[in-house]
């Protein structure tokens, strides 16, 4: 039995126009939340299709629980369960009926009276697909994936066009498959999510894995691990000039300016001093530890949400 | 597995308010309507106007007579109203004057009826002068109106059950099938069984089966409905009606798959399906025969799959005839399911 829930070497995927994954490694041992972070269109949802078995791939291998798709297409999919981005369903499909039905399709499936218990779902297990709200949906959509009981769960963005109460609630759920023992991959563009969710990360650009490792090692990572922001009343003024006054770099980013440093304590009073001597109109001013944001930014050029 | 499929499908089937209303009830309500609508008619009346003659005699009452023995609808208007409908074009024929200064004035845009109304009047004007001369009532020859091949005189009602049969399975077909697998293909839903270890023959067996068995449902219904209204049924064997109605519901139903490859999204597939379903359902004669189109239309709507379809199911159920004599109707039906399926295989899409 192989120690890894999942291995992938080299994946590659064109489409006509563009280089959707462009040589992907991943390595995903047994027992871990994996996060595939990246902004809309960096790869994450193809790259996790042709792991799922459900795009074809141009090029690389796939290993899941040691098994790959040309031998054993039909262990894998009795083996995982998968979340989709958008989970079509019938409209008139009840969540109890969904599970029965989609459990049916199992050599091994869980009751679904305890599916529901475990997504809270318990209330609408009558109800018509069609009448439960987005995050109802969602969490239906998280029990079908574990309907076979699953040792690998892929989960694509699952908390995308959620409210924040509706997001936690969902995390919970992913945190219980994870005590459960479950291996669970997940992608997001949400940095929050990944960093409360995720033991490891990777994070994509473009087709590509630009980095690997758990949260903290990657802001660990970071040069410069704390950043102090000074807040202005509207727009940021450009901040050359004030650049040079403390001869580091200085980033306008709307409301803000955004100081990296390596030792916020000594390098605020120096920031205020020369704030006071070129009279920046600044209103707050905010210490705070770098987040996978940064990292992002600091990788790309580029903020996740652009 | 492939039971609790066919059970799901079955069940979800009987949710949608809008899809059974379409398969159900509709075709009885057509039948209805139409059934009463047409039903002592044998065939629609000509309309002859006449203007209201300033004072009419004997002769003239006796010629109205002998019109509306002729199975026309006469209708007397005074001069400056029957001269107005002329100019507008509504009249088909249009009687003017007493005895002996008859004119008789046939409108050339609507000659196919204008013509015969113009024949019925001269032989009303002929019965009327015999009678009036006292040489007694002229002899006519008997006639029956049939279906060829039998003696049963049948309604409207008769004619269209059929008809109203094929149409829906064809409707099921392209959009019960067709439709709804697009649908599923756009939304995602092929993907999410994908995933699954359930084998995709099963899925679409299950899908095929209940469609068969809904064909089945509503053509009962409406056989039933032709039954106890209008008092209808199948002259032919039972199994031949079933056979020709599994075979149109498995041909159509492959063209439903076949086109459901050409198209992306559900807008796309509408517009494919419209083509395909208006020319077959306008010129296959669902509702009335085609007599009045041009011979080569005639000829060549036989060579698709609707046409063969109807004429085989309205020999067995009108004429009671044997499913042998429909054999090139039949293997024409057949070659375009065979191509259906063909094309089904190369071009049916999961995602």
């Amino acid at each position: 039995m192989s120690d890894s829930a999942l291995r992938v070497r080299g994946l590659r995927k064109q489409y006509p126009k563009v280089l959707a994954v462009g040589g992907v490694d991943l390595e995903v041992p047994r027992g871990e939340v994996f996060g595939l972070l990246g902004p809309n269109g960096a790869g994450k949802t193809t790259t996790l299709e042709m792991i799922e078995g459900i795009t074809e791939k141009d090029a690389g291998e796939i290993e899941i629980l040691g098994l790959t798709w040309e031998r054993s297409a039909r262990e894998i999919r009795a083996s995982i369960g998968v979340q989709l981005q958008a989970t079509s369903l019938y409209n008139k499909i009840t969540p109890r009926e969904a599970l029965t039905l989609y459990g049916s399709y199992y050599p091994r499936s869980r009751p679904a009276e305890e599916l529901l218990d475990l997504v809270q779902l318990t209330e609408k297990a009558d109800a018509f697909h069609i009448t439960l709200s987005g995050g109802q949906q969602q969490r239906l959509a998280l029990a079908m994936a574990l309907v076979n009981d699953p040792e690998l769960v892929f989960l694509d963005e699952p908390t995308t066009g959620l409210d924040p109460q509706a997001r936690r609630s969902l995390w919970e759920v992913v945190r219980g498959m994870k005590r459960e023992g479950r291996t669970i991959i997940l992608t997001t563009h949400y940095m929050d999510e990944a960093e409360a969710l995720c033991d490891r990360l990777a994070i994509m650009d473009h087709g590509r894995v630009l980095t690997t490792g758990t949260p903290a090692a990657l802001i660990q990572e970071l040069a410069v691990p704390s950043v102090v922001e000074l807040t202005f009343d509207g727009a940021a003024p450009d901040p050359g000039g004030f650049a040079g006054l403390i001869g580091t770099g200085v980033e306008a980013r709307g409301e803000l300016w955004e100081i990296p440093t390596r030792d916020p304590k000594s390098a605020l009073g120096g920031i205020l001093e020369a704030a006071e001597r070129g009279a920046v109109p600044f209103t707050q001013v905010h210490i705070r530890r770098a987040t996978l944001e940064d990292v992002f930014l600091h990788r790309t050029g580029r903020s996740l949400r652009d | 597995m492939l039971f609790r499929q066919f059970w799901m499908e079955w069940k979800l089937y009987t949710r949608d308010r809008g899809a059974m209303f379409w398969t159900f009830a509709f075709p009885v309500l057509m039948l209805l309507g139409f059934g009463v609508i047409f039903r002592d008619s044998q065939g629609p009346q000509i309309r002859l106007v006449r203007i209201q003659p300033t004072q009419a005699g004997a002769f003239e009452d006796g010629f109205l007579k002998a019109l509306e023995e002729q199975h026309l609808k006469v209708e007397a208007l005074p001069p400056d109203r029957a001269e107005q409908e002329w100019k507008e074009g509504k009249v088909a024929v249009l009687l003017e004057g007493t005895e002996p200064d008859w004119r008789l004035r046939v409108n050339a845009y609507l000659a196919p009826q204008g013509m015969p109304g113009m024949g019925l009047v001269q032989q009303a004007y002929l019965v009327a002068q015999a009678r009036a001369l006292g040489q007694g009532e002229p002899r006519r020859i008997p006639f029956t109106v049939e279906s060829p091949g039998r003696v049963k005189a049948p309604s409207y009602a008769a004619f269209l059950l059929p008809g109203l049969v094929g149409l829906n399975l064809l409707s099921m077909g392209l959009f019960a099938v067709g439709m709804v697998n697009v649908a599923y293909r756009e939304k995602g839903k092929f993907r999410r069984l994908a995933v699954t270890p359930l084998p995709k023959w099963v899925f679409l067996l299950a899908q095929v089966l209940n469609r068969f068995l809904i064909a089945g449902l509503a053509t009962t219904v409406l056989l039933v409905a032709g039954r106890y209204i209008f008092g209808i049924q199948n002259q032919g064997s039972v199994l031949a009606f079933a056979l020709v109605v599994g075979l149109g519901a498995a041909v159509f139903m492959a063209m439903g798959f076949a086109l459901s490859g050409f198209a992306e999204t559900t807008e796309v597939y509408g517009a494919i399906s419209n083509i395909a379903f208006f020319p077959l359902m306008l010129l296959s004669g669902v509702y009335f025969t085609l007599d009045a189109a041009p011979k080569w239309l005639q000829q060549a709507v036989q060579f698709f799959p609707l046409a063969p379809f109807l004429r085989a199911l309205r020999g067995i159920f009108n004429d009671g005839a044997s499913l042998l004599a429909y054999g090139p109707q039949m293997a024409i039906l057949a070659a375009w399911g065979l191509l259906a399926f063909a094309l089904a295989l190369r071009r049916f899409r999961w995602t």
